[in-house]
């Protein structure tokens, strides 16, 4: 400490000022105020301290969880967290310096590749800062993209949080979400999609996966609603599911996002995860976000930089396609490390296993006294809705005691109040079989 | 004086690359969905993507490789006890819906957070759900917008000085205000340009303070009395709250609304462009009006309000980048109000130390006292008919990440530097006698920069004309 102190007095002489206040002369007595909270702590203190409030968590080893509805438990091989751990990576700032940054720069071209081949969409940015923000950002291209029409279709059967959240990036535009809804297998009613085209209809978006865990059979359907009517489709989804499922780039997505949560990055109480952000190549420069492109050096040696920038706001300012600055780049990276170690083969039988395990569970909870799983009886993935015998709370109560839990209760969310007795149910490849077994006598117990 | 700086070359092929056409065998998918051929996505032994990426971080340049004086970006050194927290699973391993009573020790963070931010901004409530700075300022437009609108007092512009962050005008345009930019004098913000522009049609006025030129805005209460006058609401843009903290707050100043960084100030590393944190602070007329949730305790516990009376809603999914939280919540335990004000007092004189060093060798417009950063002009490069970005480019052949350029526009051939207060004297004294070096060397040698780097001069015109964003839309 003394030597730093006299650094500083070397520092203060060379400024030719007595002490550091003499600094901040600037700024006015009036507006001066101090600082009310503890003095610091020594970082063995902290730890400790720390440690102690994160363990009134109820520990996750001894929570049996069924948990999904955006975030959703995968195993995430310990290489993930080394390799974002290299800290040229996670101490490094945008790279806005491509010659200094290549590393991070291959890494999120990589990113953009993978993401890519899932989706079916060649462009790709490195990321927006969830699913959520990432349709809200895509309903706003859709408009750039069609300089027609202020309306947008939502289907009912997407997640509460997106209608939430895009509320309120449409506040101040000229657009207006118009409602769509399900039908008896929880799937989109297409009838009612196209009753409500019409010339004002800019997009709409189709969630397959959706809320309910339910993916869309006749996807090519819906391009040829979109090509009737000149509009956008965005289509959201799971990018575990694309590596069985056909890429919405082939049935007539123009953008599609998702979360990238499932691939690499833990559940972190919901964030942060990664937005994913894809679309058809004739619409790159009006994508919002960072995006890397492949190029030169003056050597002719392959290399990369953040590309059509002047869509971003640090150019463009108020004509930029976004606002966004700081995203989610180290989780994009994590995701693309991800998806290499568990390579192409392994996502495949990772999302079968995810598949197999879901249905099985259903099957099974199916055949307890007074429930239905999954309740809309359509496909669906690693995620389904089981309707039970009596209200969820009871059920919740039971199960708790227990340390499970057993699902989302979608009727306890307002847009689902007319599903009554109704859980979402996530089961992924992280489930034993035994903790399958308990799950299910435990169900039939609390409502016996 | 020359540089030892060498950064790693290696060739390293696109992994994607070594991808192979695959069938899928047993797709369960129905017919009619089910992809045919794999995505083509290579499949390789575990030690070689590991490899791979090892080798990739040789070729980046981060905060624990070296100074990075980015100005507007805070580029303080990450303390790596927060990582350590932050990866427990008791901090990791937890769905945003389990239930509150499983979640007591987050949500008593969260908390703990909120009060924490609450204080060092001067406000009265907070909301942590916002995901990085520029979404925490369309949240506090949101909020004034919905402000007015229930005050049946529709507002349509929204007040920026010139020498704002790129992204406030972004935030302004994409909630649909118009944009009312008054120009600076001496390189803040001028009063009599401001009342001129304030009016019954203001929502709000946006600025930073200190602004982005470094320079503390004196008149800040004198704004406040403007815009309050003519019904509007301030703005607080949280990017330099590095060089106030234990001095004064925003609330000190009369803003309403602001918003925190905490992969800024508050110490959480920026993870190669995010993840962040953006949490937004009100005061207490706005309190209501805050995203929900919003983490409450009471002699129960902790818990997840839902139920404000005037809340805008979401801006996101769940409560926001709450790993992130964490590492600052930690951060400022550990920093204490005595650390926090000496943070800022040290990256106040560092800056101005880095200023005086420099001043000999580039040109300082406006006053010399800058607070945690400075803008110079590289106008002087212009002798050698170059401009700033080669000085930037030369700065890493001499191990430095470069300076912000060209930014504000209003200065020319800007250079905007942060040296935070993390650095010390010597790698202060170090960048300075890089600059010097530089200004002598001949035109060629900057010109050719940098060459100690992976790659040389990246052409990023040639980026913009290929647009190939994926291996897929290679040629």
């Amino acid at each position: 400490m003394v030597k730093r102190d006299e650094r500083e007095r070397e520092m203060l002489d060379f400024l030719g000022i007595n002490e550091i206040e003499e600094l901040f002369e600037d700024v006015p007595d009036q507006i001066r105020t101090d600082l009310e909270m503890p003095e610091g702590l020594s970082e063995r203190k902290v730890m400790s301290k720390v440690k102690k409030k994160l363990k009134k968590n109820k520990d996750p080893d001894k929570v049996t969880s069924f948990l999904g509805a955006g975030i959703y438990e995968h195993f995430i091989p310990a290489a993930v967290n080394e390799i974002i751990g290299q800290s040229e990576f996670y101490t490094s700032y945008t790279p806005y310096q491509a010659e200094i940054s290549q590393g991070l720069l291959q890494a999120l071209f990589e990113y953009q590749s993978l993401i890519a081949e899932l989706t079916g969409l060649g462009a790709v940015n490195t990321s927006m800062y969830d699913k959520p923000t990432a349709l809200a950002e895509a309903i706003l291209m859709s408009a750039r993209v069609k300089r027609k029409g202020n309306k947008f279709l939502i289907p009912e059967n997407t997640h509460w949080e997106n209608d939430a959240v895009i509320n309120n990036y449409l506040r101040g535009k000229d657009i207006e979400i118009e409602k769509v809804d399900f039908n008896e297998e929880g799937r989109i009613d297409k009838e009612d999609l196209k009753a409500k085209m019409d010339d004002d209809v800019l997009g709409f978006y189709v969630s397959t996966p959706n809320v309910f865990g339910v993916l869309e059979e006749d996807v090519d359907a819906f391009k040829d609603i979109k090509e009737d009517n000149d509009c956008v489709l965005v289509a959201g989804t799971n990018p575990l599911v694309l590596s069985l499922m056909r890429p919405p780039g082939e049935w007539g997505a123009d953008i599609v996002v998702g979360d990238s949560q499932p691939l690499g990055i833990p559940k972190g109480y919901g964030g942060p995860s990664v937005g994913i952000f894809a679309c058809n190549e004739k619409n790159i420069r009006k994508m919002p976000g960072r995006i890397i492109g492949e190029t030169e050096d003056s050597d002719g040696k392959r290399a990369y930089c953040m590309t059509l920038q002047t869509r971003e706001q640090h150019i463009r300012r108020e004509r930029a396609t976004s606002n966004i600055c700081t995203n989610q780049s180290l989780m994009a990276l994590a995701s693309a490390a991800y998806m290499f170690l568990q390579g192409g083969k392994g996502l495949e039988e990772l999302a079968k296993e995810n598949y197999k395990k879901a249905h099985e569970t259903a099957k099974r909870i199916n055949e307890l006294e007074g429930f239905e799983a999954p309740y809309f009886e359509s496909e669906s993935f690693n995620e389904f809705t089981v309707k039970t015998p009596e209200d969820s709370k009871s059920l919740l109560k039971g199960c708790k005691k227990k340390d499970i839990i057993p699902g989302v209760p979608l009727d306890k969310k307002d847009k689902f109040s007319s599903l009554p007795n109704t859980l979402l149910t996530a089961v992924t490849e992280t489930k034993t079989e035994e903790e399958l077994n308990e799950f299910v006598e435990t169900l039939e117990e609390v409502t016996e | 004086m020359n540089s030892d700086y060498r950064q790693a070359r290696y060739e390293e092929e696109l992994l994607i690359k070594r991808s192979e056409e695959k069938d899928i065998e047993e797709n369960p998918l129905p017919e009619n969905i089910a992809r045919k051929e794999s995505a083509k996505i290579p499949d390789l032994p575990t030690h070689e993507v590991v490899r791979y990426f090892n080798r990739l971080s040789h070729m980046n340049y981060g905060v624990d490789t070296g100074f990075y004086p980015l100005g507007s970006c805070t580029m303080k050194y990450n303390p790596k006890f927060t990582e350590k927290l932050a990866a427990m699973p008791e901090a990791t391993e937890l769905h945003p819906y389990r239930p509150e009573e499983f979640s007591q020790g987050t949500l008593e963070i969260m908390w703990e957070l909120q009060q924490q931010l609450a204080e060092l901004g001067g406000m009265d409530s907070i909301s942590l759900q916002p995901a990085a700075g520029a979404q925490g300022e369309i949240t506090g437009l949101m909020i004034a917008h919905q402000y007015h609108k229930n005050n049946d007092d529709e507002r349509n512009e929204v007040i920026l000085p010139d020498t704002a962050h790129g992204t406030n005008p972004a935030s302004v345009s994409m909630m649909g205000y118009e944009l009312v930019e008054i120009p600076s004098e001496d390189g803040c913000v001028d009063l009599e340009a401001l009342e001129e522009a304030a009016g019954e049609n203001t929502a709000a006025f946006m600025i930073t303070n200190p602004n982005t030129l470094g320079l503390f805005e004196t008149e800040a209460s004198q704004m406040a009395e403007i815009i309050h006058e003519a019904g509007g609401l301030l703005y607080y843009d949280g990017a330099n709250l590095n060089a106030i903290m234990g001095k004064t707050t925003p609330g000190e100043m009369n803003f309403d609304i602001m918003h925190f960084n905490l992969h800024k100030t508050f110490s959480t590393p920026h993870g190669g462009g995010g993840p962040g944190s953006g949490p937004v602070g009100v005061t207490e007329k706005l309190a209501s009006y805050l995203p929900v949730p919003v983490v409450e305790k009471d002699e129960e516990g902790y818990s997840l309000n839902y139920d404000l009376e005037n809340s805008i809603g979401r801006v996101k999914g769940f409560y926001g980048n709450w790993l992130v939280m964490l590492k600052a919540y930690a951060y400022i335990l550990h920093e204490g109000s005595d650390g926090l004000e000496k943070a800022s007092e040290r990256a106040v004189l560092n800056s101005n130390y880095l200023r005086k060093k420099l001043e000999p060798h580039l040109n300082l417009p406006y006053k010399p006292l800058r607070k945690h950063e400075f803008v110079l002009s590289g106008k002087k490069m212009k002798d050698k008919d170059l401009k700033t970005k080669d000085l930037a480019k030369r700065l890493l052949d001499y191990g430095y990440h470069a300076p912000t350029i060209y930014f504000p526009q209003l200065v020319e051939e800007a250079l905007m530097i942060e040296p935070t207060e993390t650095e010390s004297k010597q790698t202060l004294d170090g960048l300075a006698e890089a600059v010097a070096s530089i200004m002598e060397e001949d035109k060629e040698t900057i010109e050719e920069a940098p060459k100690n780097t992976s790659v040389r001069r990246v052409d990023e015109t040639k980026a913009i004309r290929d647009s190939t964003l994926s291996y897929m839309m290679r040629d």
